[in-house]
């Protein structure tokens, strides 16, 4: 066996082991049934700002602590703690993922990503309306 | 029918270029493929003039606000400085295109001019690439399906706008004031980084295609060794370009955008970097290659140098497709041409993978194949489809590799540079497989979705809970980046580092392993002495050991490869390349890795006030600052001076002071950890209290309220002279949201980089009187809350005695009871009484002014028993003070990490002298 072959095959081992390690540090996107039924594992939901509730931020109180509401793609509702200051445009997103855990009563996030509308689409309703 | 004012003749020549652009693409394939180089040549030419051509007239139309073409009313509006023009340019996929196309026309004119004997092979290959380029401006609509972004769209026949009423309006443009101005590029790109980034990044993108342009060309004529000569240069010139444009990205995010950092191992900055790793590695290999009258490991030489560009294609279909979707902040959104992207993937992969095959027949057999696999997606199994034709070029590799590249190594000496050279370049492959398969999650969810059933199944046998989550086919990116990335990567990386120390000293052939070891003694030691410095200053967990020996590892590169420049030097600056790349190399991960590890977030909330309101979570990083308040901050003291607003920009001034030691005058009372102390002499305070205690003070067991009321909090520093002011802004963005942008102080050997994280852009309504919204709270007694400024605390409730009724104004028979509040601002307090008045049945509102202090209250219900209020409080705006909340990071070392970009495209670029000098000298020879 030639060196290069055993440099190969040492290769491919760590492969499969970098394989299996990333494997174990993706998440699941699940909704907020699935998050609840299985406090303290992180996961990532997606869903919209449910408007009918407020959006809390006291940075007075905690300059890392936003308090609003989640509607997931199930349509359950629930309130999100994301310890975080509260990001602009929270209130203009399209839709929002969350990476977090469920804790007792909230989901807990500590990374949200979330798409807000693009200006062009609203420019179209604009030439509509006037046109 | 004809619409006014429109400048209708752009359209039409612009649409007419595009289309002469692509067919003479194409004319120049065919032409260079059948061996017709004139024609070929002359095709191509037509091909540059007429891109060139859309260049221009882009331009024209950008400098003539033509805002009836969409893409210029997209990206450009009346108030957009025209020193931004160019990032408008390539600020959409249309203008992006062009820019790469424009590249490839420039890489491939010098190919052109050069005329060598590859020239034919070369220029079928990149004249191919930019057909399918072409193809992505035509703008063809088939049926519902679009073939292209068309650049020169008018708005009016966009495909939403399309039967609008105002489309059939001759006079729309003069009529509408919609159309007298553009929506403007998204602030954020208004950056001078963007105007220098993607033009540095797209000509990185552009040279990959000549390694590959090359190795196909070796594959076509069966000749696998005299391409690499001519090759060379171009591989090290895109790997210095590609590498600066990354490292310019990165640049970009920390001076600009609010990441908190210039990498965040975000889809797509992985998607580029994974393509230079693999270019790299290709390079190592074909120099290997050149050094050596019989090759080895031709297969992955070729195949490395081929894969880079499809991992740029895939670069390329994972950012501008919409695929990745919610993963990324910064991908595009779909645009509909995510199936031509695809196609243009799926061909070069096929052209790339089938190309290695050498006899004809087989190359038939694998392309219907894949075509084959093609079908499944067509009758509506993507997943499948594209899996069986992954595996399908998978085959046609493995096959190739068997048949003709096995058997023809030499075994390499141990103790030669070629031997860990090719260690090294896989090591660096291993690295950019596992980043390519941690950004590709979203794509592996559609891959596993057919496998789905049999996966539950799977699972159900072995029970391995692994498996049903497979089966959701729902995995999501780790957000944990040290798990996710760092795991992995941090450890490959120490090995390359230790390679790259090492293979510098070796000899090509082989070598006498005692001198090169007698050689790296010094950087070895170096690396030894600097480490355990690191280690002595910075503050290293146990947990950070791979860490710690990456920092080693990059040192001993870094020392290793300048003491052989030094050693070396014979006053040849062009041989001096590769080590000074290598330098460069080690030094930019050195400070990526030393300024990340012990970023200092200074501020974090450490203050007392805060911490005794009732915190529902204390792992605030960032400070709250209210305005014309001066508090300490990691090594200063930061007082917020105004907000100001200049154009787009709501800037906020923060002034930074130096940390003075507190000077304490004898008999000066203190409050220390809830102990009152008085000093015993005139002293300046140590930096902590304990220090100070033996010394300076006298502890006071039973203070007299006398001595308590003049008490202060012990500090340890006083704001000294002003240093520097730091304005971190947040730019008004209408269309993305507010964004901040940060503002950092640039030292030698550290950067301080702060960010506004909540900010108010402007004042808050207030009502004729200038009070603002009130809000409503309940309170225990016992319970305080800041109300601009003022520590307001409800210290208890009591009956209204007889004697005061007629001050307040009660009648006989009313019940009243009032809240004893205290308001503390500095040193003055004062109790205020709000009344709760009950006449007969009905509750009447009592509005309180607490005067001087800009407050008013009222109490809406009342709980005796409990001993709560229900109570809502008005704030004046002559009393309301601006509040920021910052975040401020120390990074040490950062600079390291610039030295070491400059000095790694330093190095590859007189790689690049060398080679192309070599390559002069062997045609002469």
């Amino acid at each position: 066996m030639k060196r290069t072959h055993i440099v190969l095959l040492l290769l491919v081992a760590g492969l499969m082991g970098t394989f299996v390690a990333s494997i174990t540090s993706t998440s699941r996107s699940v909704d907020f049934a699935t998050a609840f039924a299985d406090p303290g594992t992180e996961y990532k939901v997606s869903g919209t700002l449910a408007i009918d509730f407020p959006v809390e931020y006291d940075p007075q109180k905690n300059t890392s602590l936003t308090k609003f509401h989640m509607k997931d793609k199930m349509g359950e509702v629930h309130e999100v703690w994301l310890e975080k200051a509260k990001p602009t445009g929270l209130e203009r997103s399209e839709s929002i993922d969350l990476y977090g855990k469920a804790a007792d009563g909230h989901f807990r996030a500590t990374e949200m990503l979330m798409k807000c509308p693009s200006k062009y689409n609203e420019q179209n309703h604009l030439l509509e309306a006037d046109a | 029918m004809e619409y006014l004012g429109e400048w209708m003749w752009a359209a039409i020549l612009g649409r007419g270029l595009v289309a002469l652009a692509f067919a003479s693409a194409v004319l120049a394939t065919v032409a260079f493929l059948r061996g017709h180089v004139t024609l070929g040549r002359r095709a191509f030419f037509t091909h540059a003039s007429s891109t060139l051509g859309v260049i221009a007239l882009m331009f024209v139309l950008f400098f003539g606000h033509r805002y009836e073409f969409q893409y210029i009313w997209k990206h450009l509006n009346n108030e957009m400085p025209m020193r931004f023009v160019l990032s408008a340019f390539w600020g959409g996929q249309e203008g992006g295109f062009l820019l790469w196309m424009f590249w490839h026309n420039v890489l491939a004119l010098f190919i052109l001019r050069r005329a060598d004997a590859w020239q034919r092979e070369v220029m079928t290959v990149l004249s191919a690439i930019e057909a399918f380029l072409g193809v992505m401006l035509l703008g063809i609509y088939f049926g519902d399906f679009q073939l292209g972004l068309d650049p020169f769209l008018l708005l009016r026949e966009a495909p939403n706008n399309l039967g609008l009423p105002w489309t059939a309006r001759l006079d729309y443009l003069t009529s509408f004031s919609q159309f007298t101005d553009g929506q403007g590029l998204n602030p954020l790109l208004q950056n001078y980084w963007m105007t220098i980034h993607p033009p540095t990044l797209f000509l990185g993108f552009a040279a990959c295609s000549i390694p590959f342009a090359y190795a196909i060309g070796a594959l076509w004529r069966r000749d696998l060794s005299s391409w690499i000569k001519p090759v060379l240069p171009w591989t090290f010139f895109a790997v210095g370009i590609l590498g600066a444009g990354i490292l310019m990205g990165g640049a970009w995010a920390y001076e600009a955008l609010s990441f908190g950092g210039f990498w965040a191992w975000d889809p797509v900055e992985n998607s580029s970097l994974v393509p230079w790793m693999v270019l790299v590695a290709a390079a190592h290999l074909l120099l290997i290659n050149r050094n050596k009258k019989k090759p080895t490991a031709l297969f992955s030489t070729v195949y490395l140098s081929i894969l880079a560009f499809l991992l740029v294609l895939y670069s390329t279909f994972l950012t501008k497709s919409g695929v990745l979707g919610d993963t990324s902040v910064h991908s595009f959104v779909d645009s509909g041409i995510l199936p031509q992207l695809l196609a243009y993937l799926l061909a070069f992969v096929a052209l790339g993978h089938l190309m290695l095959l050498e006899d004809v027949a087989s190359r038939k057999v694998f392309g219907g194949l894949a075509l084959a696999t093609l079908g499944l997606v067509a009758v509506g199994h993507p997943a499948l489809g594209f899996l069986a034709f992954l595996a399908v070029m998978a085959a046609a590799a493995i096959r190739a590799f068997r048949r003709e590249f096995k058997g023809d190594d030499d075994e390499d000496a141990l103790w030669s540079r070629e031997f860990w050279m090719f260690v090294g370049s896989l090591l660096l492959v291993l690295g950019a497989v596992h980043i390519t398969w941690q950004t590709s999650v979203p794509v592996f969810n559609l891959f596993l979705e057919p496998f789905a059933p049999v996966l539950s199944w799977a699972e159900g046998v072995t029970g391995w809970g692994l498996l049903g989550d497979l089966a959701q086919h729902d995995l999501a990116p780790g957000t944990d980046l040290d798990r996710t990335y760092h795991m992995v990567q941090v450890p490959l990386a120490v090995l390359i580092f230790l390679l790259i120390g090492l293979a510098q000293w070796l000899k090509y052939k082989n070598s006498d392993i005692r001198v090169v070891a007698g050689k790296l003694v010094r950087a070895l030691l170096g690396a030894v002495v600097l480490t355990g410095a690191l280690l002595v200053v910075y503050d290293f967990k146990s947990h950070e050991i791979p860490r710690v020996a990456l920092l080693f590892a990059t040192l001993f590169a870094a020392l290793s490869n300048a003491d052989y420049i030094v050693q070396m030097w014979k006053g040849k600056l062009d041989t001096m390349g590769s080590p000074l790349a290598h330098v460069g190399f080690a030094l930019t991960i050195f400070g990526a890795v030393l300024s990340t590890a012990q970023k200092d977030v200074i501020s974090q909330n450490r203050i007392g006030d805060i911490s005794t309101l009732n915190e529902e979570l204390n792992n605030a990083t960032d400070l709250l600052l209210m305005e014309g308040d001066t508090l300490p901050m990691g090594p200063y003291f930061v007082s917020y001076r105004e907000r100001r607003q200049e154009g787009i920009h709501v800037l906020f001034d923060m002034a930074y002071f130096e940390r003075a030691p507190k000077a304490y005058t004898k008999d000066q009372i203190v409050v220390h950890e809830g102990m009152v102390w008085q000093a015993l002499d005139d002293h300046l305070a140590s930096p902590t209290f304990d220090e100070d205690v033996e010394t300076h003070w006298n502890f006071l067991p039973f203070p007299q309220e006398s001595q308590t009321s003049r008490a202060s909090r012990w500090v340890n520093g006083t704001p000294g002279d002003e240093v520097f002011t730091l304005s971190p802004r947040i730019q008004l963005n209408e269309q993305m949201g507010n964004a901040p942008e940060p503002d950092t102080k640039h030292f030698a050997f550290r950067d301080l980089y702060t960010h506004i994280k909540w900010g108010r852009v402007t004042p808050p309504e207030t009502d004729e009187e200038g009070w603002l919204g009130g809000q409503s709270q309940e309170f225990v007694v016992g319970d305080s809350m800041f109300v601009g400024g003022v520590l307001m605390t409800v210290d208890s409730l009591r009956v209204v005695r007889d004697d005061e009724r007629p001050e307040r104004g009660l009648l006989d028979n009313d019940l009243a009871l009032a809240a004893c509040i205290g308001l503390r601002r500095g040193r003055t307090v004062e109790v205020h009484d709000p009344l709760y008045i009950v006449r007969g049945n009905t509750v009447v509102p009592d509005l309180y002014e607490a005067e001087g202090w800009g407050l008013r209250f009222r109490i809406e219900a009342f709980d005796p028993e409990n001993e709560t209020v229900e109570m809502t409080v008005w704030e004046h705006e002559s009393v309301r003070r601006d509040f920021v909340v910052m975040q401020a990071v120390i990074f040490p070392q950062i600079n390291w990490l610039w030295l070491g970009c400059i000095l790694m495209t330093l190095g590859s670029f007189l790689a690049v002298r060398m080679r192309i000098r070599q390559r002069k000298a062997s045609n002469h020879g």
